[in-house]
């Protein structure tokens, strides 16, 4: 199975599907014949040309709502937004249209559109590190999708491209160069499928987004300790595959959940809150969450170093919840 | 029906009166509503299209079942005009099962896709952007489908306006953006909202055609809208239209219409009734006798008063059906 | 009221120490279980923790580090919270001793843990206020404990803020029966013992909770109950000829084998309702009388000595008492008998015979009047006719009967034995039921 990034990997997935359906088009500031910021389209524009691979002004509300209206009309954007932080103007169209168009018509129209964006501390300061999973997974009619490895960048993308629903696609920017194998071909991965990427029996571990790296670093620290943690990715976070989750509490009685997000309100909020609702009487311990701090995401190292969930913390949390 | 490149006036007798038909359904479905208003038959909010009827039918009388059109929050008028049946309109806006939304939506939000209508809209300036979207999805598959946008005055300070103006002009998509200027947005006079008077005006600053129209002559609506519609066809990009029109009504039913405009206003505007209008112009050009206008109004009476009897009798929605169609759940296969 | 802390006796012949090191300052916070201090005592340093919680006031003029002092010398106190802008040191305390008496003090850890068990007590220090601490249990744990038949209220846990966690409740099991609550006896159980020499050669083992319930259980019946043991040497020959041809039978049928327990039991159900005085209780001033036998049977587990309840007895089918009785056994050894099934017996059956134990003592459990202990079946020459000399081999088993002289009178007991040892020695009668 060949090697490859999690660039590359959603990459492939997308000129797979490209080359399928003539109706899939992508959109964003610089996805032309720069071939994205991050990469994403790199050749795509020559094989497809300006029709297929627009690029925009910088109307993040406008392009919206216009691929928006395409997917009504039988066409298959895929708006690529740079930075989750830029998609925020269009928030407006993705609530009261896109999400809701389907719904309203009670079934008669739909919205076959997936918006990419990048998400995540790295280095990018207050405007470009936002992660607000649980501002998506809050809006009825959106599905939500944070893949980790490369194998799944690729998999849940095409999957994603193919659902007639809206899809939020969150790809974190930590998470671009990780290499990982990744199949050949027709390579699809479902919605509302978790993946145990590690097994154990003392403590569950579910971690969104690049927080899984983090956590599986964690894993082997704590390991040296004798505690053994299974480690939970999400994959996707509507549909969320909670029964995965609660099977993994049945057997280790205590759960931690990492979310470079911010707690209130936030997306570990959500699952710690279907877990006690469906597994109060398998805890041995209150479940606990690590969240990313309660602030915008700052600039200099140092500072941005202390406020994300790293491994060392993650053990620590762990530790903390093993003596709960 | 198919527009002719060149148009030949007088109008074909049946255009003329298609013309007059439609917004006679115009005119009689809301007043139906209106009663059905008063009567305390709609739950929610409702903006009537009365006194604007000629803008909805001319620009629709150039358009095809697959264009695709979308609307505001007072596009009763832009969902009968494009074909959507007055039953499911009247029902819909009464909230019963039978609407075309099966009452999810209201007035705000009638759809009707198998007649090219797709929505009207409780949010203001997504239109201009939706059927931008519209005509790129054609542009993109190759057809010579249009994409129609309807908003007023009010939406065109919106920053959809000029965003999804900008970008449908910069890639020649074919569109038609209506405004339908009335010179108030809700009860905001538009010389409050803005330093110019003609909004036609502001599309020399994005390079498209920007044309203003008397809204109220069905017949100049009509010519307007299908020099546009031929433009985007032939892949030579969208148009700007302004209509001057008025709305005889308050903004929405049950508010008060006094204050911000004066009656003298109204009555200048009642004047100029746009069916009255047209209706004089043929029994005056000789186009059609009174006899034949007659018998059209108590034939569209009629109709408008089944389909409101139709939306009485109807029964209210199942609540349990509240979560069907969240999502389609469908993959495409490949 | 300010606690007192004092220089602890170390070793039991200690007289003298000194204090070594203050680990927590003047003025500091200190929660009971800390360490407050270090002692030199005859030997070696050794760390003392806080046996109460309050904010530390040294005694300005107390015992300096180094300096030897007797044993009890008053070192400092721990005032609570509401005391704490009030709190004085008591005029003219002197750096003597204050009340040290031999029995204060040994080992502050263990009067500390027995602080915490005994119920009423009220001596137990608390931060704030008086109120009677919480106990705290995670759901699973609680959930485990009622599986388990663990009587969690009284367990120690060792989460955070001492919360009882499923480690908790799995080690400590289950209690052997279901006690009533013993509120004060216990107390008046942990009466000090005066320190005793202890020998070199020994290992410790904290006592494990079931093992405390068991202390506790026994203690109490021991103390509540008047109890008088009968003997009665019964002959179990017919008894042994059924076992023999139910086994036969069972072997064909697939179907459950009725032990000398199960046929024991339906005997006793069948007695107990002909004496109604042997299946009831005292509760507070009165008598309850029960007209079920629900019996329980003690089974030996890893943990300890259960007993699974069989209800009802007098209306079942010998094959259907086998039956449950093998069904609650088997889950009692698999330490998954609820909780439930451990309540509610009138009587109880207890069987030593496996171990060739001919006759004992067994202890009465409360809240029942009486338990019939059964010995080994053993063959022996009994004289069968005297006036003939005839001597023949039978089966032979003592049963031994405690009962409680405070609700039964000996002959009533006596004549209740007597007629278990009628129906065990002719067990058909039985059959035809009453």
């Amino acid at each position: 199975m060949p090697e490859m990034t999690f660039t590359d990997a959603a990459r492939a997935g997308l000129a797979e599907e490209m080359a399928r359906d003539p109706l899939i088009f992508v959109v964003g500031e610089g996805i032309g014949p720069r071939g994205g910021n991050f990469n994403t389209t790199v050749g795509l524009h020559e094989l497809y040309g300006d029709m297929r691979l627009r690029d925009t002004p910088i109307s993040e509300r406008g392009f919206t709502g216009l691929c928006t209206g395409a997917a009504v009309l039988g066409a298959r954007p895929v708006v690529d937004f740079m930075f989750l932080d830029f998609e925020l103007d269009a928030l407006g169209e993705i609530i009261n249209q896109t999400s809701r168009l389907r719904w309203m018509s009670n079934g008669q129209v739909n919205v076959p559109i997936v918006i990419r964006g990048g998400v995540g501390v790295a280095s990018t300061g207050p405007h470009h590190s936002a992660n607000l999973f649980s501002v998506f997974m809050h809006i009825p009619g959106l599905y939500v999708v944070t893949p980790v490895f490369p194998a799944d960048a690729k998999g849940l993308l095409k999957t994603a491209i193919r659902s007639n629903d809206p899809v939020i696609f969150l790809e974190h920017k930590k998470l671009l160069k990780l290499k990982g194998p990744v199949p050949d071909g027709e390579y699809l991965v479902p919605f509302g499928k978790a993946a145990v990427v590690r097994s154990g029996t003392d403590v569950t571990v579910v971690a969104i987004s690049f927080p899984v790296i983090e956590a599986l670093s964690a894993a082997r620290m704590l390991e040296a300790d004798g505690i053994s943690a299974e480690i939970i990715d999400p994959r996707t976070l509507v549909p969320l595959d909670i029964d995965t989750i609660l099977e993994s509490i049945a057997k280790t009685h205590r759960l931690l959940i990492v979310d470079e997000d911010y707690g209130p309100c936030g997306a570990a909020a959500e699952i710690a809150a279907q877990v006690m609702e469906r597994a109060f009487y398998e805890l041995d311990a209150p479940v606990r969450r690590l969240n990313g701090a309660f602030i915008p995401a700052p600039y200099s190292p140092p500072l941005e170093a202390a406020v994300v969930p790293n491994a060392a913390r993650i053990a620590q949390a762990v530790r903390s919840l093993i003596q709960e | 029906m198919d527009p002719a490149v060149e148009i030949h006036l007088p109008l074909p007798k049946d255009q003329a009166l298609n013309l007059y038909r439609t917004m006679l359904l115009i005119r009689y479905c809301e007043e139906q509503l209106v009663k059905s208003y008063a009567r305390g038959e709609i739950p929610g909010g409702m903006h009537t299209y009365i006194g604007e009827e000629a803008v909805a039918a001319g620009v629709c009388a150039n358009l095809r079942h697959d264009d695709a059109v979308f609307s505001t929050h007072r596009g009763h008028g832009h969902a009968l005009a494009k074909g959507m049946s007055p039953e499911k309109l009247i029902a819909e806006v009464l909230g019963k099962a039978t609407g075309s939304s099966a009452g999810r939506g209201g007035s705000m939000h009638l759809f009707a896709p198998e007649a090219g209508f797709y929505g009207t809209s409780g949010i203001v300036g997504p239109s201009i952007l939706l059927a931008s979207g519209a005509g790129y999805a054609a542009k993109l598959a190759g057809n010579d489908r249009v994409g129609v946008a309807f908003f007023g005055d009010g939406g065109s300070n919106n920053g959809a306006f000029h965003e999804g103006i900008n970008m449908a002009t910069a890639w020649q998509l074919p569109v038609l953006f209506v405004c339908e200027n009335n010179l108030y947005a809700t009860e905001v006079a538009f010389s409050n909202a803005s330093k110019i008077t003609d909004i036609a005006g502001r599309a020399a600053g994005y390079g498209l055609p920007g044309v203003v129209v008397d809204g109220n002559d069905v017949l100049a609506v009509y010519l307007a809208a299908n020099a546009a519609v031929q433009r985007a066809r032939a892949g030579e990009g969208p148009t700007l239209l302004e209509c001057k029109t008025y709305r005889t009504r308050a903004h929405s039913e049950g508010m008060r219409d006094v204050g911000y405009r004066t009656t003298q206003e109204v009555d200048s505007w009642k004047a100029r009734d746009p069916i009255h209008l047209w209706k004089n112009h043929l029994l005056q050009q000789d186009e059609a006798s009174e006899a034949e206008l007659s018998a059209l109004e108590v034939e569209v009476f009629k109709q408008a008063e089944d389909s409101a009897q139709f939306a009485r009798q109807s029964p209210m929605p199942d609540p349990t059906t509240v979560y069907d169609h969240l999502y389609s759940q469908e993959v495409q296969h490949a | 009221m300010a606690y007192e802390v004092t220089l602890p006796r170390l070793g039991w012949d200690m007289e003298e120490g000194s204090l070594a090191v203050w680990i927590k300052k003047d003025g500091e916070f200190v929660k009971s279980g800390e360490l407050l201090f270090t002692v030199e005592g005859d030997k070696a340093v050794q760390e003392i923790e806080a046996l109460d919680t309050g904010y530390l006031r040294i005694l300005p003029d107390g015992p300096q580090p180094g300096v030897k002092v007797p044993v009890g010398t008053l070192l400092g106190f721990l005032v609570p919270e509401n005391e704490r802008d009030s709190f004085v040191f008591p005029g003219g305390v002197s750096a003597s001793t204050s009340m040290a008496t031999a029995d204060r003090v040994t080992n502050p850890v263990v009067d500390l843990r027995a602080a915490i068990t005994s119920e009423g007590e009220g001596v137990l220090p608390v931060a704030e206020d008086a109120k009677p601490r919480r106990v705290y249990i995670s759901p699973y744990a609680k959930r485990l404990a009622q599986g388990l038949g663990v009587d969690w209220q009284s367990l120690k846990g060792s989460g955070r803020a001492g919360r009882i966690m499923a480690a908790d409740v799995e080690k400590a099991a289950t209690a052997p029966l279901v006690a009533p609550k013993l509120a004060g006896i216990a107390s008046s159980l942990t009466t000090s013992i005066p320190p005793q020499a202890i020998p070199e050669s020994v290992t410790r083992q904290p006592m494990s909770q079931t093992r405390k319930k068991i202390a506790e259980h026994m203690a109490t019946s021991a103390h509540t109950v008047a109890p008088v043991t009968l003997t009665a040497e019964i002959d179990a020959t017919e008894l042994v000829g059924l076992r023999k041809q139910l086994k036969a039978d069972a072997a064909l049928g697939g179907l459950p084998l009725p032990s000398y327990n199960d046929m024991l039991a339906k005997i006793v159900a069948q007695a107990l309702l002909e004496h109604p005085h042997m299946n009831a209780q005292i509760v507070g001033d009165e008598i309850l009388y029960s007209n079920t036998a629900h019996i329980a049977v003690a089974v030996d587990t890893e943990r300890g000595l259960l007993v699974p309840v069989l209800r009802d007895v007098q209306a079942k089918s010998l094959r259907q008492v086998a039956r449950e009785a093998a069904a609650l056994i088997e889950k009692t050894r698999q330490g998954t008998i609820a909780y439930a099934d451990l309540q509610g017996a009138t009587f109880t059956i207890t069987n030593l015979g496996m171990f060739e134990i001919e006759a004992f003592t067994p202890i009465i459990n409360l809240p029942q009047c009486a338990i019939l202990g059964v010995g080994q079946i053993i063959a022996k020459q009994v004289v069968t006719d005297a006036e003939l000399e005839m001597v023949e081999i039978r089966q032979r088993m003592v049963l031994s009967l405690t009962f409680d002289h405070r609700l039964v009178d000996g002959a009533q007991a006596a004549r209740f034995l007597q007629r278990i040892k009628r129906l065990a020695e002719r067990p058909y009668v039985w059959l035809v039921g009453s």
